[in-house]
């Protein structure tokens, strides 16, 4: 991993949109890479800027006209925030591609899909129409469309929404990109179609080694896909790590909550999920400190004082999170919920000491609000 | 007027009013006309060019049997003859057109007898002469029903055999007699023949060749009326078939020389070698400024907008002048209303109505002089009536402002001791719902409300305030602020015979808006009737004009002068008779 | 296809002769003036009157008068004749229609010319000073009315009475020739009213394809052209533009048929003898057989234009199939 340049590497990103409301701090120095060929999940609710960082690292917020950027984003070494537009956009569905939520709304409803995946390959290759279409229907075959070579002049409306997002991967693998960035890919399908659209992504990341950015709320989603996994909260990364260690060992209050709203089978059928009190919070006034303490149980005077970095806190290299909870007391409070405790229950049961004083008013203001 | 101040014959003045929602008729007294007419010398023009005449609509007709308004006169005149008519030289004189002299009268007066001037040939594709039997040919088709005429009965009722009702296509009429090809007879069936000598001058005298004309008579209604020829110094654009294609209907007409017109026979120089008109200029003020600022352009129907006059009367002096319109703007009180019975309180009215005010509404002085009569200046009777101050008798009519006390006073004679009126009815008034028209009705409205009147006060279009209301007596209108009658032609008759005769009352159509049925004035005008043209004639209608005055039928307020306006390069000569540009006198300097 | 197109034709149909019927019952019931009595004269005899009234058919009862009426419009495709001056009215419609189309097209040309640009640039520079200026400029368009523009445009431009002359002012449309058998007379004589015309709609179609561009910009489907490296250019036409002009043609064609139907004020002020200043003549003359002629005929063009609408929206968007 550390070998060479990584592929992707984000450092420090931090996106602000200004509005007549005040400035929207959607990213919040937020910081991962991607090696080649690899995958990494990033995981949050709504709102966590996982979708604007990906946008960003495209050029993408560009057009919003009023976003402030800073950091950086190194693809293959060169920043692509102080990259021009020509040239960003020359990476644009070559080297990086992306692909959307919805696929009915992303694609465009007056053009045929050969259309719009021949203008893909067009922009990109000094290639004939009749070329760039053979490689369209080449790529709709390969991302499972049946009779491609009919199907490609048919119009978006004319495709059920698994099928349209497969047009989509298509298009996005079309110029075989380095990084496919994919948000939220299967969101808007029908229940049985994004597992089907997941090992699609998973089997054709084997074949063309692209390394991919998959966003998802769902931690379901990324288990099936990506090595690592990167947890975010209002704009900042709040755990980072291996797919394993994280799900093994998640050392973030929210990651905890994330994991315990995900169905398991390996947990009786009667116990109900849990779901994270409260709502996600105002990227205009943030809390202050860390932003998850109004819906944190374990919230204490310090997750006030001052935002927790990410520590290097896990057994693997790169397991980070950013909690003031010592690691020792994670690792038992975590193994408690588990086993279904409640989290008063789990804070209690901890040997290890925990600083600060437990905050009265947060656990019960997020129980009211959540209810 | 009655029906349409928009569209009636020699009535252009209100068209001005009603169409551009601005007072236009008119100007102060000592503001002398600078274009001819009226008697003055008619200045000699040059020959050639070419003239257009901005117009807002259409002739009603280029038919002469079937024309009656302003503007189709305007044209008429320019591109037919008539047995007689007026020289802008000699004023109100109806001098002979076709006819070789005046019209010879039996010492009986029952028989008129004119002789035709040779030497008067038909436009292209007719050619040939004109003849006695093409005047009784155009009489004959006018008083059918394919040819509708609106006043053929009215005037010429008393020819021997003149059908009462229109009839199925032209019938033969016996009492106009042609003993040869230059001599018509006109037999009547009453002495009368110096009043119906007089209607000679209009349109239905124009002659109309029957073998080709009839033709288009058989349908019903007449299609002669695109595929007219002509006897004048012009004639509209036609094809060999006679077709009118210099005729657009609601967009243009082009009149070009009648190579068959011989200029010996007439008394039009027919200076331009050819005009037109041009319509659809509904915006009097464009249209006005386009004819002051531009070149060989003359007014067509309208009139120029109040600030337009005033702009012209201070810097195109020399392109402006005023045509008497020859008739009387008035509120008519229906003396068959209670309580507008009670000439008393008619005279109440009279005397306290602010008429400066009512005048005020459509321009003050500019549009003409405040009206105390029916008989406007320089109009036969005028003067034998007493001109333009009301003679003393008429106390009630002695202030222009109104008179309170006076008022007052009547109004006690009247049998209103507080000296207003104190009846709670409510007074139908009918009023017109374009401007200026309904500014003078509101002004009315409100000098009646503080007279102690309340009126119920409905606003109508023009047209529906005549054709439903004012002249239909069993609508009940109290009140009609918007009513005004304007000549046929240079004798009192036209003015006071259809207005203030009892016997002219009808159940529609009817223009005796007071329904004034008084035995007296019946009489005086009959009597009046009789009389041959001359100031025996006119003082016999003065006689009339006082009588009616005296009943205080009406409020008059203004008599309309018509503003007329031209390029700078163009020399003007008015056809006062049409209140409009002579166009076969009207040159390019 | 076929069928949609004849069920509409039948349609349109249907909807004319509820128009032209629903004409004739305001014509007749509603007070207005007596065309007879228009006709006839101050003068008239009520044997006149009567003769008249049988001539023109208004002796019979409602129901037979519009029975003949909407007889012969249908088997003789016969508008009948002008109370006023018995001309017929199909040639006077068919006479005017000329006038009328080469306003109403040339103004559209010179408002698609106008309107477009400033609305894709507006959308494109949205809350720069040149999306302002031309916004602030559009909403002055909209708010004057034709007849003040047309004439303060005369009072400044005419060649006879403005202060700069420069154009063909009130009345100079030749008196024969249209558009398209005199192109350059006429088009001289149009060109002033055509941007007066032009001028509301122009800022109509700026505002409305702003604001419709402005939401496409932001629809994912442009999100995807610029993922795709599309370029800014081609992502604002291609896929932008595009999609965004396409609700535009349905209010095209209602404004041009509504256009060819007269443009009233328009042909008012500058004097152009289109179909518009003939039912403006004819309303006031109380003269049914032209009004009706004209109503009928500017419905037909407005129901006609929707269907042309209908059918070329399919080519357009292929969502759309009948």
């Amino acid at each position: 991993m550390a070998d060479a340049t990584p592929l992707l590497d984000v450092r420090d990103l931090t996106v602000t949109f200004d509005t007549d409301d005040g400035a929207v701090q959607a990213v919040d120095r937020v910081s991962y890479t991607i090696d080649r060929g690899t995958a990494l999940g990033i995981v949050g609710e709504s709102g966590s800027g996982k979708s604007v960082s990906s946008l960003t690292v495209m050029g993408l917020t560009r057009f919003a006209g009023n976003a402030r950027i800073s950091g950086q984003v190194l693809f293959e070494g060169r920043d692509l925030l102080t990259a021009g537009d020509d040239e960003l956009r020359a990476l644009r569905g070559g080297e990086i591609a992306m692909i959307f939520q919805d696929p009915m709304s992303s694609l465009h409803p007056f053009y045929s899909i050969g259309n719009q995946l021949i203008e893909a390959v067009r922009v990109h290759r000094d290639v004939s129409k009749s070329q760039a279409r053979d490689r369209a229907v080449e790529m709709l075959g390969l991302v499972g469309i049946p009779d491609p070579r009919k199907r490609i002049d048919d119009y978006p409306h004319e495709f059920s929404g698994g099928m349209r997002q497969r047009v989509m991967i298509a298009m996005g693998l079309i110029n075989d990109p380095k990084l496919l960035i994919a948000d939220e890919p299967t969101t808007a399908l029908d229940v049985t179609v994004p597992a089907q659209i997941l090992e699609l992504l998973e089997r054709l990341q084997r074949e063309f080694n692209t390394a991919i950015v998959l966003i998802t709320h769902d931690l379901g989603v990324v288990a099936e896909v990506t090595d690592e996994i990167a947890v975010m909260y209002a704009g900042r990364i709040v755990e980072r790590g291996g797919k394993d260690a994280i799900f093994a060992a998640p050392q973030h209050p929210y990651t905890w909550g994330l994991l315990q709203s995900i169905p398991r089978l390996d947990l009786p059928r009667g116990d109900a999920l849990t779901p994270i009190p409260g709502r996600p919070p105002s990227l205009i006034h943030r809390p202050a400190g860390c932003s998850f303490h109004p819906r944190c149980a374990f919230a204490r005077d310090v997750c006030v004082a001052a935002v927790p970095e990410l520590d290097d806190a896990g057994q693997q290299s790169g397991h980070a999170a950013a909690c003031t909870l010592p690691r020792p007391a994670r690792d038992q409070i975590w193994a408690a919920l588990r086993d279904g405790a409640t989290p008063q229950a789990a804070l209690a049961a901890t040997t290890v000491p925990v600083p600060g004083t437990l905050l009265e008013s947060a656990p019960a203001a997020a129980a009211e609000a959540a209810s | 007027m009655s029906f349409r101040s928009q569209r009636f014959a020699l009535v252009a003045c209100l068209l001005a009013a009603l169409s551009f929602a601005v007072a236009a008729c008119g100007s102060s007294n000592n503001d002398k006309p600078s274009g001819s007419g009226s008697g003055s010398a008619v200045p000699k023009g040059k020959n050639g060019g070419t003239v257009t005449a901005l117009a807002s609509g259409d002739v009603d007709y280029m038919d002469p049997g079937a024309t009656y308004y302003t503007f189709g006169y305007q044209v008429a005149y320019s591109v037919q003859r008539s047995l007689y008519y007026y020289n802008p030289a000699t004023g109100q004189k109806q001098i002979p057109d076709i006819a070789a002299g005046d019209p010879q009268v039996s010492s009986d007066s029952k028989t008129i007898t004119v002789k035709l001037q040779p030497g008067i040939k038909f436009s292209p594709p007719v050619n040939r002469e004109v003849t006695s039997a093409d005047i009784k040919y155009a009489f004959e088709r006018s008083f059918s029903a394919n040819v509708p005429n609106g006043y053929a009965t009215s005037y010429f009722s008393s020819i021997e055999g003149a059908p009462k009702a229109p009839t199925k296509g032209p019938q033969d009429i016996s009492g106009i007699q042609t003993p040869d090809k230059s001599t018509i007879v006109f037999k009547l069936t009453k002495p009368i023949a110096r009043a119906v000598a007089a209607a000679l001058v209009m349109p239905i005298t124009m002659p109309v060749p029957k073998e080709y004309a009839a033709k288009f008579d058989a349908k019903n209604p007449s299609t002669y009326n695109t595929h007219v020829v002509f006897t004048g110094p012009y004639m509209v654009q036609n094809d060999s078939a006679g077709n009118l294609t210099g005729w657009k209907p609601g967009k243009s007409i082009k009149a070009i020389r009648n190579p068959n017109w011989d200029a010996k026979t007439d008394f039009r120089p027919a200076y331009l070698d050819s005009w037109d008109i041009q319509e659809g200029n509904n915006d009097a003020a464009v249209a006005s400024r386009r004819i002051l600022q531009g070149q060989n352009l003359v007014q067509g129907d309208g009139a120029p907008p109040a600030q337009v006059l005033k702009q012209a009367l201070s810097r195109y002096k020399s392109q402006l002048a005023f045509s008497s319109a020859g008739g009387t703007r008035y509120i008519a009180l229906n003396t068959t209303i209670k309580p507008f019975d009670n000439i008393n309180l008619r005279k109440a009215i009279l005397a306290g109505f602010d008429r400066s005010a009512l005048r005020l509404t459509r321009g003050g002085k500019i549009v003409g002089p405040i009206a105390w009569g029916y008989l406007p200046p320089s109009f036969p009777g005028h003067t034998e009536s007493g001109g333009l101050k009301a003679p003393a008798q008429f106390d009630y009519l002695q202030s222009d402002t109104g008179d309170a006390a006076l008022a007052a006073s009547y109004m006690k004679k009247a049998g209103y001791p507080s000296g207003k009126y104190t009846g709670s009815e409510k007074l139908l008034t009918i009023a017109t719902n374009a401007d200026p028209g309904k500014k003078t009705a509101e002004s009315a409205q409100s000098q009646f409300e503080k007279l102690g009147f309340k009126l119920n006060f409905r606003v109508v279009p023009q047209d529906t305030l005549y054709t439903k209301f004012c002249s239909v007596p069993a609508a009940k209108a109290a009140i009609c602020p918007n009513v005004g009658f304007f000549k046929d032609y240079y004798d009192a008759q036209t003015l006071l015979e259809p207005t203030f005769s009892g016997k002219a009352i009808n159940p529609s159509n009817n223009s005796n808006w007071p329904q004034l049925n008084d035995p007296k004035v019946n009489d005086l005008i009959a009597k009046a009737n009789t009389i041959a043209p001359g100031p025996e004639r006119d003082k016999a209608w003065a006689q009339v004009n006082l009588a009616v005055t005296a009943l205080a039928p009406a409020i008059p307020f203004v008599w309309d002068q018509q503003p007329i306006v031209w390029s700078k390069n163009v020399q003007m000569v008015v056809d006062d008779y049409a209140n409009s540009p002579f166009m076969a006198f009207v040159s390019v300097k | 296809m076929l069928t949609f197109i004849v069920r509409r034709v039948l349609w349109m149909f249907v909807l004319l002769i509820v128009i032209s019927f629903i004409t004739f019952i305001i014509f007749t019931t509603l007070p207005s003036a007596d065309p007879v009595l228009l006709r006839a004269g101050r003068r008239a005899s009520p044997e006149l009157i009567a003769s008249l009234t049988k001539t023109l058919g208004l002796d019979k009862p409602w129901y037979e008068q519009y029975w003949i009426y909407l007889r012969n419009l249908l088997f003789h495709f016969d508008f009948g004749y002008s109370y006023q001056n018995n001309i017929s009215v199909r040639a006077q419609i068919f006479d005017r229609i000329p006038a009328t189309a080469g306003l109403a097209l040339g103004g559209m040309v010179i408002w698609l010319m106008a309107g477009i640009p400033i609305g894709i640039v507006a959308a494109v520079k949205r809350g720069t000073w040149m999306d302002k200026a031309a916004m602030g400029l559009a909403l002055v368009a909209i708010s004057a009315p034709v007849y003040w523009l047309g004439l303060v445009m005369l009072y400044l431009f005419s060649k006879d009475i403005g202060v700069i002359p420069i154009f063909e002012g009130q009345g100079s449309y030749p008196t024969s020739g249209s558009l398209f058998t005199n192109p350059i007379g006429v088009g001289k004589s149009l060109l002033l009213p055509w941007i007066v015309l032009a001028a509301s709609f122009a800022a109509i179609y700026a505002r409305f394809l702003r604001a419709n561009l402005t939401e496409v910009l932001t629809e994912d489907y442009v999100r995807t052209a610029r993922a795709k490296g599309v370029r800014e250019r081609t992502v604002i036409f291609r896929h932008g533009v595009r999609a965004a002009i396409t609700p535009l043609v349905t209010i095209l064609g209602l404004d041009l048929g509504i256009l060819l139907g007269g443009a009233i004020l328009t042909e008012t002020v500058f004097n152009i003898p289109g179909i518009g200043r003939l039912a403006f003549d004819s309303i006031q003359k109380s003269d049914l057989p032209t009004v009706e002629g004209t109503v009928i005929i500017a419905a037909f063009f407005i129901i006609f234009l929707n269907l042309i609408v209908d059918i070329i929206y399919a080519f357009l968007d292929p969502r759309v199939r009948y």
